[in-house]
Parts: C-alpha cells; sequence; structure tokens
C-alpha cells in the first residue's frame, strides 16, 4: 500500500542523480569538443561526412556497379568535368522557380486577403480550393503540358498551382490570429473591415506568410523539376532524365546535389527576408 | 441631473433552447458623472460582458443600456476601453499606439501629441515613448494601453479586469497610477475586478455581482475620502469594508447553491 516509502523513495533519488552525474560527463566532453554554437555546426557537418564516408565504402569495398550506386567521389568528378553542363542546365531551373515562387507569393497573399475581408468569396472559394488541394497534383501535369505546351510557361503555371497553397493557408491563417480583444479595440475605434485587414490583420501576419513561404519555395522547385520530367529539352529534370536514360548515374546524382545547392540558396533567401522583415517589425 | 450609465433590467442569454445559458439576468444599476464604480464579483459571474454590452461591443438580450442619456446599440467614440490584455500592436511605438485611436477616428494628430506626453508622463513613460512593446514590460503596456484608452478625452473610462493578469506588486503600482490618472481627469469610470481590496480602494461605489442567474446583488457605497492614498488599506476601516464585501459575496454564493438544488 504504501509503496513510497523513505527507502524506496531514496533509492530512486539516487539513481536520477547518476543519471545527471553521466549526462554531465558526456556534456563536458561533447562542450570540450566543440565549444559552444559551434557544436551546433560542426555536428551535422561531421554526421554528413561519415554518412558521405559510409557510402564510399559500401560502393568502393562493395565492389557495386557505378550504374547502381557511383560513389560520391565520382559524382564529384562528373560535377567538375561537366560543370558548364550542368550550369547550363541550372540557370532555367532556377529562373522558372524563382518566377514561380515570385507568382504565388502575391496571388496566395491576395487570395488569403479576400478570403478573410468577404465571407462570400470565402465560402465561394474555400470549399475548391480544398478540393483542388486533394487532387494528386503530380498527375495533372501532363494536363498542363497539353494546355500550354512544352515551353516554361506550362511548367512555371504547374508549380504556382502546387505551390501557392501552403502560403494561401498560412496567409489567412495569420490573418485571423488577431486576437478578440484587438477586433473589440478596432469595433470600439469604428473601424471598417478594410481598415482592420490592412492596419491590422496584414501587420499582424508576416511570422505566418514567411512560414508559409518556406513550405512553397521547396515545392516550386519540385514543380518546374517535375515539368521538366514531363516534357522539355532544358533544366536539370531534363538533364537527370537524360543521364539516367544513358545509366549515367553519376551526373545524374550530381545533377540532384545542384538541385539541393539551388534548394538550399533559394530557402536561405527566404529566411534572409523573413529576418529583414521581422527585425523591421519587432516581432519577439 | 442624468447619471452617465444607466442599465434597466439588463439581460444577456447566449445561444439558443437547451443550449442557452443567461450570463447576466436583469442588472439595473446607474453610474453618475465623474464617478468611479467597481463591478466586483468571482469569475464567469458575467461582470465582462455587462460591460461588454454597455461598450456596445456585445449584444443585449433584453433591457436598455443608456450612455450619455442615449441607448447604447454600437460602439461609441466617447467610450474608452481598457482590457486585460494590453491589445497593442508590436509594430508601433508606445506613442504611436496612444496616437492610434486619433488616426483611426481622423482626428488631428498633432493636436494630440502634446495630450500624448502628457499622459505619459503621468503614468510615468515618458522615457519609454519611442519603445516598442516587446521592449516593455507587462506593468508598462498596460500603461500604455491606459494612455490609449484616455488619448481621445472620453466621457466614460471602461476598464475590463485591466490588472489581473500583472503580479502583485505590479498591480499595486497601477492602482496608485490609476488613483492619479483619475484625480486628474475624473472620468466616469466603470471597473470590472475580481479583486475586493482593489475595488475597496479605487472605487466611489461597489456593484456586487453574483447569483445564479447573475445579477447585481448588492450597492455599496466607498466612504473614503479623496484624494486617497495607497496606505488607507492599512486602516481598520478599509479592512472592516474589505470583510463586508467578502459576507455579501459568501451570502450570495450559499444563496445560489440553494437556488441550484430547488430547481
Amino acid at each position: 500500500m504504501v509503496d513510497d516509502s523513505p527507502s524506496s523513495l531514496s533509492t530512486s533519488y539516487s539513481l536520477a542523480r547518476l543519471e545527471e552525474k553521466g549526462r554531465g560527463i558526456r556534456d563536458y566532453a561533447l562542450a570540450f569538443l566543440f565549444a559552444g554554437q559551434l557544436r551546433a555546426i560542426v555536428l551535422p557537418i561531421v554526421t554528413a561526412f561519415l554518412f558521405l564516408l559510409a557510402w564510399q565504402a559500401i560502393s568502393v569495398l562493395g565492389k557495386i556497379s557505378p550504374t547502381i550506386l557511383p560513389p560520391p567521389t565520382m559524382v564529384l568528378q562528373q560535377l567538375s568535368d561537366n560543370f558548364s553542363l550542368i550550369m547550363k542546365h541550372t540557370y532555367p531551373t532556377t529562373i522558372e522557380t524563382l518566377v514561380a515562387f515570385g507568382i504565388s507569393i502575391p496571388l496566395g497573399i491576395v487570395l488569403a486577403g479576400a478570403m478573410v475581408y468577404s465571407l462570400v468569396v470565402q465560402e465561394a472559394l474555400y470549399p475548391n480550393i480544398i478540393f483542388f488541394q486533394l487532387i494528386p497534383k503530380i498527375a495533372l501535369a501532363p494536363l498542363f503540358i497539353v494546355w500550354l505546351g512544352i515551353g516554361p510557361s506550362s511548367r512555371i503555371t504547374f508549380s504556382v498551382f502546387i505551390c501557392f497553397f501552403p502560403i494561401l493557408i498560412a496567409t489567412a491563417a495569420g490573418l485571423r490570429a488577431v486576437e478578440t480583444n484587438m477586433l473589440r479595440l478596432c469595433r470600439s475605434l469604428r473601424m471598417s473591415e478594410w481598415q482592420v485587414l490592412i492596419r491590422i490583420r496584414f501587420p499582424t501576419s508576416p511570422p505566418y506568410i514567411f512560414s508559409g513561404m518556406k513550405v512553397a519555395v521547396t515545392l516550386a522547385i519540385i514543380g518546374v523539376v517535375v515539368g521538366e520530367f514531363i516534357a522539355s529539352q532544358q533544366g536539370l529534370g531534363y538533364l537527370i532524365l537524360f543521364a539516367s536514360s544513358r545509366q549515367q548515374t553519376d551526373l545524374a546524382l550530381a545533377c540532384i546535389a545542384v538541385l539541393c545547392v539551388v534548394g538550399l540558396l533559394l530557402y536561405g533567401l527566404v529566411v534572409l527576408a523573413e529576418r529583414a522583415i521581422m527585425s523591421a517589425y519587432d516581432f519577439r | 441631473m442624468q447619471p452617465e450609465i444607466s442599465c434597466e433590467r439588463v439581460r444577456k442569454i447566449y445561444g439558443r433552447g437547451t443550449n442557452a445559458f443567461e450570463a447576466v439576468h436583469a442588472a439595473t444599476f446607474c453610474v453618475e458623472k465623474g464617478e468611479f464604480v467597481s463591478l466586483l464579483g468571482p469569475s464567469g459571474c458575467g461582470k465582462s460582458t455587462l460591460l461588454m454590452m454597455i461598450a456596445g461591443l456585445e449584444s443585449i438580450t433584453g433591457g436598455r443600456v443608456l450612455a450619455g442619456g442615449t441607448p447604447v446599440d454600437e460602439p461609441r467614440a466617447e467610450i474608452g476601453i481598457v482590457f486585460q490584455d494590453p491589445t497593442l500592436l508590436p509594430w508601433k511605438t508606445a506613442l504611436q499606439n496612444i496616437l492610434f485611436p486619433i488616426e483611426m477616428m481622423h482626428k488631428d494628430r498633432a493636436a494630440h501629441v502634446g495630450r500624448a506626453d502628457e499622459l505619459l508622463r503621468l503614468v510615468g513613460l515618458y522615457e519609454a515613448a519611442n519603445k516598442r512593446p516587446g521592449q516593455l514590460s507587462g506593468g508598462m503596456k498596460q500603461r500604455v494601453s491606459l494612455c490609449r484608452a484616455l488619448i481621445a478625452d472620453p466621457e466614460i473610462l471602461l476598464m475590463d479586469e485591466p490588472f489581473s493578469a500583472l503580479d502583485a506588486i505590479t498591480r499595486d503600482d497601477m492602482n496608485v497610477v490609476l488613483l492619479a490618472l483619475w484625480e486628474r481627469y475624473r472620468k466616469t469610470v466603470l471597473f470590472v475586478t475580481h479583486s475586493i481590496r482593489e475595488a475597496a480602494l479605487l472605487s466611489d461605489r461597489i456593484l456586487i455581482m453574483g447569483g445564479s442567474p447573475s445579477t447585481i446583488i448588492a450597492d455599496v457605497k466607498v466612504p473614503f475620502a479623496r484624494p486617497r492614498h495607497f496606505t488607507i488599506g492599512e486602516t481598520p476601516e478599509f479592512n472592516a469594508l474589505c470583510s463586508a464585501l467578502r459576507d455579501e459575496i459568501t451570502k450570495a454564493r450559499q444563496t445560489a447553491a440553494a437556488d441550484d438544488h430547488d430547481g
């Protein structure tokens, strides 16, 4: 009945102390290796390096055919040998991604504003937009080629189609995130719905808009690359498909590596813009 | 002379049918011009609902609310409101936040900067005028909110538990600030609180809310002279008043519980 007698309590306490001590030593060791903030940078790099090392070991020591799994060194070799070719194809992919992302930001924000401002617009649009999102959008990609041809416009349109949605949803959530008492204050000042939207709701929403943009920017790249897979004579998606068909797995992987870098840079651009705006607005 | 605020059998029912809930039942009272009146009662007794109805921010199910002699059916510019949270705009400075109502009412901003300065000085925030809410403490933010409510020189000031989210020491400071502001401007104030001592310190009159359904159950005059000093809180008369108020609230609770049993 009386399970928590002093003796059992003290054992559990000393166990907890022991664990604490163990963690303390580990922490101390890690802190010694990578002091302070440096650890947060060094640790993931070391992990990635170990992963590449293991990959290298498996594909070299396991004598796996380079068509199946070329070692990272081969991929690197391809990257430097065919650098100008890869860059030639990186350019259209990056530009089309930027254009698609650039179109989807105002599109998502304006639609969200219209939906929050007008109940009629919301009731008319929102269920349909949700329904649109339920369609497996990749399956629609070939139709965009049929409708708009094999030029950049079909890829950009398809990319906008899949990446404006997170911006729309996040912005709508941000516009609605105004506290009840703040809205009461606005009503007591006899502000119009339009004034509330422009003066209160929009300035409140940047943190939300940016979180939507972070999701959208990666989707924008996916949209363009999928478009290039389906029908294109240029772009990294095209080059990946071309390399795979000729069993040049190392070249395909080199393209994928460049695609990762492009994605990282675009994501970084969004983060930088976010920081600039947040500090200007003083959100804490 | 007609009262500044008058409530006649004001009633509020939320929901419909079996889900209907009567938050306020036939509340009747008046607040004279320049009077400081507290609405005192436990959480959930409908005092905030009543205040929001007087502000024109909540619809009235039955009865009538008059402010300045005319029925309230929508929010009015001549009513200033302080909420429980400061509701400041984080991207504006303290001064810009205080002047926000002036901007929204399309009044002359330049003409009100002087008044904003005066208010900031009165609440002891003159140096913080150009700071943003993120750089201010909870008490400082609520002071800014108080200044904002007073910037347009409203006839009536409605305060909805304005200090209940603050720690006890800051709360005492805010009470001193509010006493000073009231001495300076003599607005008609209706102050919602669940703190007996706060109500006793600040008010000319205390309306106790309670019962089920909730209504005004007592109207207690506070006899202390003005201007008041915070130290009256230590006098035996003050403590006697507080315990009398506490007895009223307890009595109302017991009656409500008995009523519930009967029902």
